[in-house]
C-alpha cells in the first residue's frame, strides 16, 4: 500500500485491496473472489489469506455479507468500502505518476 | 484433510465461516501452498478474531446513518426552498404559520442531515468533520431554542436571556446555521467522501443566502445586488443540500448492487 488508508489491516492490506476491487463490479462469494483476484493479478490467493482478509474487511464495515445462495455466501462492497477503495486507487494512481515522472516516463 | 484443516480454526470462526470456507476448500485440489496458507490462516484466526459480529453491526450502523442523513438532506433542501422563496416573495413580512412551520421543519431536518452525514464522514476524518459540524449543529439548537422561547412567551420582543428576546436568539441561531452550513460544505468538500460538486453548491449557496439576507436587512449592499444574492440563494442553498442528500444515497446505493457474481 502506498497510502495510509488501511494501516490496521497489516499484512492483509494488499489482499484486502484486491478483494475490494474484485467486489467493485458486484457481489461475489469466496471462491469467485479468489479466482477473480488470481485472474486479475496473476498471483494465487490462498483460502486462508482470503478469509482472514474477508473477516477484517467485514469487521471494519468495508464489505457486507449477504444471504447464502446454495450454501455460498456472497459479499458486497459497502458504501464505506466503495469510498475507501476509490481513495486507495486514486492514491495509487498519484503514486504511480510520481514514480513515472521520476523515471522520466511521464510528463511533469 | 479438509475437515482437519477446518478443525484448526477457532469454534467462533467456524460458526461464522465454516460452511462457505469448506466449499472454497472443496472447489479445487489443495496444493502445499494452499495447505500452508490455511495453517497460517488458522493461526491468525486464533490470534486475531474477536468482536466480529459487533463490528459487522457497527458497519451497518454507519450505512444507516448515511441513508438517514441523505434523506434528511433532500427534505431539508425542499423545505429551505419553500422558506427562502416564501420569504423572498413575501419580502420579509409576516407570511403566516405555514412559513414558520416550514422553517421549523427545515432547521430540524438540517440538524438530522448534519448528524447523519457527519457520522458517516467522521469515521475517516473525525477532526475535520466534527469541527465543521459543530457550528451549524449548535446554531440549529440555538435557533430551535429561540423559536420555542418565542412560542412559549407569545411575545417575540420579550427578553429571555442576556437582554436577548426569543426572536433575537432564533435569528442569531439561524444566521449561525446558514454560515455553519457553509463551513460544513467546506469540511465535506475536503473530506471527499461525498460529492464535491454538491458540497461546492451548498457552500456557494450559503454565501449567497447570508449575503442576501444581511444585504437586504442591513442595507449594506446595493438593492440590485442584494436581490440577485437573494435569488441565487433561493436556488443554490436548497439545491446544495438536496444534491448532498442525493450524493449520500448514491454512496449508500453503491453497496446495494444486484447479485451479479453470486452464482459464479
Amino acid at each position: 500500500m502506498t497510502t495510509n488508508e488501511m494501516p490496521e489491516l497489516g499484512r492483509f492490506a494488499e489482499p484486502s485491496l484486491y478483494i475490494l476491487v474484485s467486489l467493485s463490479d458486484g457481489p461475489k462469494h469466496g471462491y469467485a473472489i479468489m479466482t477473480d483476484v488470481e485472474a486479475g493479478t496473476g498471483r494465487p490467493m490462498g483460502p486462508g489469506t482470503l478469509y482472514a482478509a474477508l473477516a477484517r474487511l467485514e469487521e471494519r464495515g468495508l464489505i457486507e455479507a449477504l444471504a447464502p445462495v446454495d450454501r455460498r455466501r456472497p459479499y458486497r462492497l459497502s458504501a464505506l468500502g466503495a469510498t475507501v477503495l476509490s481513495e486507495q486507487l486514486n492514491g495509487l494512481v498519484e503514486f504511480a505518476q510520481l514514480g513515472l515522472r521520476r523515471l522520466g516516463q511521464a510528463p511533469r | 484433510m479438509r475437515g482437519l484443516l477446518l478443525g484448526l480454526y477457532p469454534a467462533r470462526w467456524r460458526a461464522r465461516y465454516a460452511d462457505e470456507f469448506a466449499l472454497v476448500l472443496a472447489e479445487r485440489p489443495l496444493g502445499p501452498f494452499d495447505v500452508a496458507d490455511v495453517l497460517l490462516g488458522a493461526l491468525d484466526a486464533h490470534l486475531h478474531l474477536r468482536g466480529l459480529g459487533a463490528a459487522s453491526a457497527h458497519g451497518k450502523g454507519f450505512a444507516m446513518t448515511l441513508r438517514i442523513g441523505g434523506y434528511a438532506a433532500i427534505v431539508c433542501g425542499l423545505l429551505w426552498f419553500i422558506v427562502l422563496a416564501g420569504n423572498a416573495i413575501n419580502n420579509g413580512g409576516n407570511a403566516g404559520a405555514w412559513l414558520g412551520w416550514s422553517l421549523l421543519g427545515a432547521v430540524v431536518t438540517t440538524l438530522v442531515a448534519l448528524i447523519g452525514l457527519s457520522a458517516f464522514q467522521a469515521r475517516r476524518y473525525p477532526v475535520l468533520i466534527w469541527t465543521s459540524f459543530a457550528v451549524p449543529a449548535v446554531s440549529a439548537v440555538i435557533a430551535l431554542a429561540g423559536g420555542v422561547a418565542t412560542a412559549a412567551s407569545g411575545d417575540s420582543d420579550r427578553e429571555i436571556v442576556a437582554g436577548l428576546s426569543g426572536w433575537a436568539i432564533g435569528t442569531i441561531g439561524m444566521l449561525g446555521l446558514l454560515i455553519g452550513s457553509g463551513l460544513f460544505a467546506i469540511g465535506t468538500w475536503r473530506a471527499r467522501s461525498l460529492s464535491r460538486s454538491a458540497a461546492s453548491l451548498l457552500g456557494v449557496g450559503a454565501v449567497f443566502v447570508v449575503l442576501g439576507l444581511t444585504g437586504v436587512a442591513g442595507g449594506f449592499l446595493p438593492r440590485e445586488l442584494a436581490l440577485i444574492a437573494v435569488l441565487l440563494s433561493v436556488l443554490a442553498f436548497p439545491a446544495g443540500w438536496a444534491a448532498l442528500g442525493v450524493s449520500a444515497l448514491r454512496v449508500d446505493g453503491a453497496g446495494a448492487a444486484p447479485l451479479e457474481g453470486a452464482g459464479a
